[in-house]
């Protein structure tokens, strides 16, 4: 194992000036780190431990903002009662992740910071419109989530910087949203393809909003605008909901790895998608009205 | 690499020591204190389970937590189930429904899914094998690994 000086600060501001005078690279539920340092893909002179930092893990509401602290695992975010009823989507992302002993350490601000394309919880926060704030001793900023990534492994992440927490707006009225993924195996996979749906309905039952975000199929989660807005004014007719996944394949760029295939992530996709979409209006539907 | 402190509980028990700070929960549980329960069986990855114990009441992969994480917690292992030479009744149905081949994976998977019931006391099988997700056995088929727990679900909620 490689070597480094560890810090364990127990609060955000004991964090700032740990970050501040070493340099080091953040430690959280260590999932992604330690196997990565183990395989000498990545190295630290310090590691600095945030594990300990009780006030970056809670989920809140906040005047119809659901707020998250980085520090949230995925075992809290799939037991949210908040989230289920705010943002189903993510729940399922969350419990979708590895398996129990992953879930129990692994966090969203860790999930975030790795940027990989398959980063289960991106999709479901991605079709929230969510935001993200970032911190550091000098400056504090809150950028759009999708703003965030830059490609696989690249974020805007700053050196000093840290992920403080994860927002976006309750929907309201008739709205649904979903999450589907496809792994190589059932339990314990990366996703070979995700997807991440949202929708809102008017009075009349005709979508006010749609919304899709599609993962493992370019260097960053993405929304798909062309499949949003064949949805956009309409009813969300079967044929419809299908066109407009099949018109997702139009915004992904998927490639072939050890994974999967280019082809077959791209029809996983349309696939995916027209699911996602599917449950949302189903359940967006039963809410019209009500 | 300048050495720290560490403070925690194992079964039961305060343990204090000075480690070198990349090392893992599972090198300490399987080095320093001689609890060789706990395995390595994937170098650390994170995909066997052989190394599961229940750290403040999670079950978790002690490979993948390097000692200074551990520090002010308390942890179980598979060392301190038995209470006073009896078996847990998991570990007297593992034997029972014959769910342990070769043993690498079992006290990983015991611990499994001791945190398990502890959560949630009577599992459908469903439940059972998605809370054992994380756990490999290359022997067993893992029929018998459900049947195990189920055994001691019922054993334990008719004490
Ligand atoms: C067996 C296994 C299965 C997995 N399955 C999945 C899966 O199905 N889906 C999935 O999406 N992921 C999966 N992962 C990956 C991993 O568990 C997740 O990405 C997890 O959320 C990472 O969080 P962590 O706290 O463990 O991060 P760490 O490993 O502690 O950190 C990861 C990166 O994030 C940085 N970081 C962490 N917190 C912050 C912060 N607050 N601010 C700034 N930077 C920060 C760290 O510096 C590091 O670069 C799996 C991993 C394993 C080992
Ligand atoms: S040794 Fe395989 S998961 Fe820890
Ligand atoms: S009994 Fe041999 S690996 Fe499970």
């Amino acid at each position: 194992m490689l070597e480094f000086d560890f810090l364990q600060p127990q609060s955000l501001a004991e964090l700032m000036v740990a970050l501040d005078e070493t340099g080091g690279s953040i430690l959280a539920g260590g999932t992604d780190v330690i196997p990565r340092m183990r395989s000498n893909l990545f190295s630290a002179s310090t590691l600095v431990d945030v594990s300990k930092i009780g006030e970056l893990s809670f989920i809140e509401e906040r005047a119809g903002e659901i707020v998250i602290g980085a520090l949230t695992t995925h075992a809290e975010l799939m037991n949210s009662e908040v989230l289920r009823s705010a943002n189903p989507a993510l729940v399922d992302a969350a419990a979708s992740v590895g398996c129990n002993q992953t879930r129990q350490r692994g966090t969203l601000g860790g999930n975030l910071a790795n940027a990989s394309p398959a980063a289960d919880t991106v999709p479901p926060l991605l079709v929230f419109d969510a935001q993200v704030r970032l911190v550091s001793s000098d400056s504090e900023r809150t950028l759009p989530l999708i703003d965030f990534f830059v490609g696989p492994g690249k974020t805007r992440l700053g050196p000093a910087e840290v992920i403080h927490t994860v927002s976006f707006p309750r929907l309201t009225g008739a709205w649904g949203a979903a999450f589907q993924k496809i792994g190589k195996r059932s339990g314990m996979a990366i996703a070979v393809v995700s997807a991440a749906a949202a929708v809102v309905l008017d009075e009349t039952g005709k979508v006010s909003d749609a919304r899709l975000a599609l993962g493992s199929v370019a260097p960053t989660v993405v929304r798909s605008p062309k499949a949003e807005s064949i949805l956009q004014g309409q009813q969300p007719t079967p044929k419809l909901i299908k066109a407009a996944a099949q018109a997702s394949a139009g915004d992904i760029s998927p490639i072939s790895d050890v994974r999967s295939t280019a082809e077959y992530r791209r029809h996983a996709a349309t696939v995916l998608a027209e699911r996602a979409f599917q449950q949302a209006v189903d359940q967006a539907v039963s809410l019209v009205g009500a | 690499m300048k050495s720290i402190q560490i403070s925690f509980v194992v079964n039961g028990k305060a343990v204090t020591l000075s480690s070198a700070p990349n090392r893992t929960l599972l090198e300490i549980l399987r080095d320093d204190l001689g609890l060789t329960g706990a395995k390595d069986a994937c170098g650390g990855e994170g995909e066997c389970g052989a190394c599961t114990v229940i750290m403040d009441g999670a079950a978790i992969n002690a490979c993948l937590v390097f000692i200074g994480q551990a520090d002010g917690s308390s942890v179980e292992t598979i060392e301190g189930l038995e209470d006073n030479g009896n078996l847990h009744p998991l570990q007297r149905t593992f034997v029972e429904a014959g769910a342990v081949q070769c043993g690498y994976c079992t006290p990983g998977v015991i611990m499994a899914s001791k945190a398990l019931l502890d959560e949630n006391p009577n599992p459908s099988n469903v439940e059972i094998r998605e809370g054992l997700s994380g756990n490999l056995c290359r022997c067993t088929g893992y029929v018998k690994i459900v049947e195990a727990v189920r055994m001691a679900a019922e054993e334990i909620s008719h004490a």
